[in-house]
């Protein structure tokens, strides 16, 4: 059973009554517990019933996993060296994220919300985990438990000093909830002292945190003395 | 707003605006069949079985004590279940004949 600290959304401790073993990994008496019996059972019955293909779930385990935020860093980066790029990226995400071969597997938009000097976006889904699956994987657990969802909307900087970003007071905060159809994605302000960097050096200090929106692009120590 | 009127402008799912704890800058690495969930999920989806809006709805309608104490993916797996049974596309006992089966099954051979 999956019942280790993890993912409890409403923020409180859950009930570890101790009546289930916590195997370890790769431990040969590991027992499925009764939710995962559960999700076999359905996934069988759909495929008896040919409404999925045998094959479905793995190759989207295979979809999934190739997800990953160095896809966003790659957008990112590719705005920050290119001004035409990134107009058609604030104009259409999900277009402009296509055009680098980044395809979309669900039939969501995606808007792209640019920080600048003047305003700060953050995002979030209040109502569920709704996120840029496509350009970012999934979703870090802290994104789908209860305190950031219930405070980024009414106390965004509070939530943003908590993660150790300041924004002055300023500079205006800008927070996106997301929905079933609309994903949004952070384009980061491009930190100064990163002029001669090259796009995959840029790449690699763009952090899923600052395509979210918690924290600001950082130029790394080792980055920093790059010719 | 500690009254009754929050069962009604908050449903159980709705988190926006209350009040809570720090941020728990938590993460783990899904379980295999978390994983599996998640894809079935987005199969769900491509076949217009239960889309996401679906799903979400699934979950608010699991009730506050259910979405307080199961994890992410046992609250997808049991409203996915819910409403393949509200659309009548499985029935309460193909299901529960299932679960005996892999049970079973799995007794018998452990995955590894």
């Amino acid at each position: 059973m999956p019942e280790h600290e993890h993912d409890h959304d409403n923020g409180h401790a859950h009930d570890h009554g101790g009546a289930h073993a916590h195997p370890g990994v790769g431990s040969s008496d590991y027992v499925p517990g009764y939710f995962e019996i559960l999700e076999r059972s359905i996934t069988e019955l759909l495929v008896e019933r040919k409404l999925i293909g045998p094959d479905e779930i793995r190759r989207q385990i295979e979809v999934l996993d190739s997800r990953t935020p160095a896809l966003g860093a790659k957008v990112v980066a590719r705005a920050w060296v290119d001004a035409g790029f990134r107009k058609r990226l604030l104009a259409n995400g999900r277009a402009a994220c296509e055009e680098l071969g980044i395809t979309f597997y669900d039939d969501t938009g995606l808007i792209v919300l640019e920080n600048t000097d003047t305003v700060h976006n953050l995002v979030v889904c209040t109502l569920c985990s709704c996120y840029p699956r496509p350009v970012l994987g999934l979703p870090p657990d802290w994104y789908k438990l209860k305190p950031y969802r219930a405070r980024a909307v009414s106390e965004p900087r509070a939530v943003l000093a908590e993660f150790g970003t300041i924004i002055p007071d300023d500079v205006e905060v800008r927070v996106s909830d997301s929905t079933a159809q609309v994903r949004y994605l952070v384009l980061p302000k491009r930190p100064p002292g990163t002029e001669n960097l090259t796009e995959e050096q840029l790449a690699a200090i763009v952090t899923r945190d600052a395509m979210i929106g918690v924290i600001p692009v950082e130029i790394r120590p080792d980055h920093r003395q790059a010719k | 707003m500690a009254g009754k009127e929050q069962l009604l402008t908050h449903l159980p799912t709705e988190f926006g605006g209350l009040e809570a704890g720090p941020i728990q800058r938590v993460e783990h690495e899904l379980e295999p069949w978390e994983k599996r969930c998640h894809a079935l999920a987005d199969v769900l989806d491509f076949h217009k079985i239960i889309n996401t809006e679906e799903k979400r709805r699934g979950v608010e309608a699991l009730g506050a004590e259910m979405v307080g104490k199961l994890t992410y993916y046992e609250r997808w797996i049991v409203a996915f279940t819910n409403i393949l049974f509200e659309k009548g596309i499985l029935t309460p006992d193909q299901v529960a004949r299932k679960v005996e089966d892999v049970t079973a099954r799995l007794k018998a051979t452990p995955p590894a």
